[in-house]
């Protein structure tokens, strides 16, 4: 089993999987946990990307 | 008085229900999710046992570096402690590992944090299991 993935599929995978873990860790009720789960993976994506193009000027 | 009513009413540490609850946080770290099912806490219980499973599972085949015991310095040592955290997914990891860890490509790379990353969660998610058995979370 091998797998391929992406810089930006991993990412997202990853941010997905944490997120869903930490919803259903501080959340009880079901509307809750989607919230937090939408919410941290909102964040993750956007400080992912975000120091992604943060690090651009300086890859050469 | 009335501080040795309020002193009074505290109940005293239930040592069969400490047990208990690191009998949970133990199970909760040996089979992701057992900790909660076996306080039919379902919903977490399954949640826990995929996303960890996920993430080993992607982990491995990224073909993620599985640290052993003898890493030789402190980061092996922390990265050994991590993957340990994933319990009996951690020889699952070994299993489907079979090529060895490649780190020269970043999917390798990646797959090192994703495989640590299901250690520590699932720490995280057996201390939860082991709050919740002690009534200090639900």
């Amino acid at each position: 089993m091998r797998f391929d993935l992406s810089h930006l599929q991993a990412m997202l995978l990853f941010a997905l999987m944490i997120s869903i873990a930490f919803g259903f860790l501080s959340r009880r009720r079901p509307m809750d946990r989607v919230k937090y789960t939408v919410w941290s993976l909102l964040l993750f994506l956007l400080f992912g990307i975000g120091i992604g193009w943060a690090m651009y000027p300086f890859s050469r | 008085m009335a501080d040795q009513t309020q002193i009074a009413a505290i109940p005293a540490p239930d040592a069969k229900r400490e047990a208990r609850a690191i009998a949970f946080g133990v199970a909760g770290w040996l089979v992701p999710g057992l900790g909660h099912a076996l306080q039919r806490m379902w919903g977490r219980a399954l949640t826990f046992f995929a996303v960890v499973g996920v993430l080993v599972f992607v982990g491995a085949g990224m073909r993620g570096n599985l640290f052993n015991s003898d890493g030789g310095d402190a980061f092996a040592a922390l990265g050994y402690l991590a993957d340990l955290g994933t319990g009996s997914f951690y020889w699952l990891a070994k299993y489907i590992e079979v090529g060895g860890p490649d780190v020269s490509h970043a999917y390798g790379d990646y797959g090192t944090r994703f495989l640590a990353a299901a250690g520590v969660l699932n720490l995280l998610a057996a201390l939860h299991a082991y709050e919740a058995a002690r009534g200090r979370k639900a």
